[in-house]
């Protein structure tokens, strides 16, 4: 190992392994998987009938019922794991929406 | 430090008493609303009165993820409240706003999380949390079984729980009937558990339901609102393989409930599908009539399929109904309770929630006191 040098997160934890149990715990992802949910699941866009009339009204009404269950993750930040804070402080979304900042991949 | 601060000037802003009690005789019996608001409020409100009478803190929270599930004793004392990220139920005292209650559903490298499925057994002595546990490895996580977790209301805030329940996955509601012997759990079927072992006693058909041409059902039952009626009632949508490509009566639209005391399920299609519909309640008095909710108010006699509707100011997940039947509360996403005429759909007022937050996803609950 005195001449690879870890090159991510994940390279990290091998190094870092006390023992050759946890190495082996260091296992690889087969698919990519953002957020909560591993299907990419249109609903912000359209409505179950393919329109836009059943859609929350106003969208404020959903943002958080979305980010907070992590429910649409692709199209709302996700609250309940990788971006906690993102609407602390901001808990009339109908008020504070401006104040919601985009979020970027950690 | 920063709670505590939120707590203080809640009550200073809003003239909030913080202390004494609700009343407790039954003479008098009036009843109060109890729900939750982001960041981590529990709030009680006079019903008639369309007036908060008590804001309480969830206690060592997230802010940033609003409160979820929330369940209240019987006898109006005590309301469970899943919060944390979903990770920590909390019952708090209704009167006191003091925490009575707390278990840690992670722990180590398990992180468990609950979403939504809770209810206490009708004697109010034990709780039952739906738990989706991960173990959360160097390189992996590792997802492992659900459980009920079956914790003793008396066991203070540092709860274990007494026992643990097999479940399959997907469960989104869990209700307790109101003898004690049946846990339903809402997951591929309706499921009918023992509560004491988690043995399946039997189960009313959803996923495996057989009704002529007709396909899965779907519906998404995640609010508990059932306490005015001890019926457990939820909208849902169903395909008819038999009809023409882009003829509108292939979705259809119906009610279907369960009455948690007799066991009994009923179903009615009212309409082809073309409103979303979220969740249900059923009127204690006119117990043919439903009431369901989203960007919509729509009442459904679920024996004649007669259906009136209304436009709401907004969205609402949630709905609740008064003991006599009169009147339709109607909650969550936003900051506020929409209040409605259950006969006419008139609207007749709203409730703010302390402070304005959002109540996002909890429940909308009653009690009388």
């Amino acid at each position: 190992m005195n001449r690879l040098k870890p090159l991510n997160r994940k390279a990290h934890q091998i190094e870092a392994a006390p023992n050759d149990e946890a190495v082996e715990k260091v296992v690889s992802m087969t698919a990519a998987v953002a957020g909560c949910a591993t299907t990419f699941d249109p609903g912000w866009e359209l409505d179950p009938f393919l329109g836009v009339a059943g859609l929350c009204q106003p969208m404020e009404a959903d943002l958080y019922g979305c980010a907070d269950p992590c429910w649409w993750p692709a199209q709302v930040p996700d609250t309940l794991h990788n971006y906690q804070d993102w609407n602390t402080g901001k808990d009339d979304a109908a008020r504070d929406w401006k104040a919601l900042q985009s979020v970027f991949p950690k | 430090m920063k709670m505590k601060t939120t707590a203080a000037a809640l009550a200073a802003s809003l003239g909030v008493a913080l202390l004494g009690a609700l009343p407790a005789t039954a003479s008098a019996a009036k009843d109060y609303l109890v729900t939750a608001a982001r960041p981590n409020l529990v709030f009680v409100m006079d019903a008639k009165e369309r007036k908060v009478v008590k804001t309480h803190t969830i206690p060592n929270t997230s802010l940033g993820n609003s409160p979820l599930t929330l369940v209240p004793s019987r006898d109006g004392k005590v309301a469970y409240v899943i919060h944390n990220r979903w990770e920590t139920v909390s019952g708090i005292d209704l009167d006191s706003g003091k925490e009575v209650f707390r278990a840690e559903l992670s722990g180590g490298d398990i992180r468990g999380k609950s979403p939504f499925p809770m209810d206490l057994s009708p004697d109010g002595k034990e709780l039952a949390v739906y738990v989706n546990p991960t173990q959360l490895l160097p390189g992996e996580y590792k997802v492992m079984d659900p459980y009920i977790a079956i914790y003793r209301t008396d066991a203070g805030t540092d709860a274990e729980p007494v026992r643990r329940l097999k479940v399959p996955r997907r469960v989104s509601t869990l209700a307790w009937s109101p003898k004690g012997d049946t846990l339903y759990a809402f997951s591929w079927d309706m499921l009918k558990l023992d509560p004491q072992t988690g043995a399946v006693k039997g189960q009313h058909p959803w996923r495996t339901w057989k009704n002529g041409d007709q396909g899965e059902p779907d519906t998404l039952a995640v609010w508990p609102q059932w306490e005015q009626t001890n019926v457990f009632a939820t909208p849902y949508y169903v395909t008819h393989a038999n009809k023409k490509p882009g003829d509108p009566s292939a979705l259809r639209a119906g009610i279907w409930s369960l009455d948690l005391e007799t066991d009994k399920v009923h179903f009615k299609e009212f309409e082809n599908a073309g409103v979303v519909l979220f969740s249900t309640v059923v009127n204690p008095v006119r117990r043919d009539e439903t009431y369901t909710v989203y960007t919509q108010l729509t009442k459904v006699n679920t024996k004649t399929g007669k259906m009136d509707r209304v436009d709401l100011d907004h969205t609402y997940y949630n709905v609740n109904v008064s003991s006599d039947g009169k009147e339709l509360y109607i909650g969550g996403t936003q900051g506020d309770i929409a209040v409605y005429d259950s006969a006419t759909l008139k609207r007749l007022g709203n409730i703010r929630t302390p402070g304005g937050g959002d109540q996002v996803l909890t429940s909308l609950r009653i009690f009388q006191r």
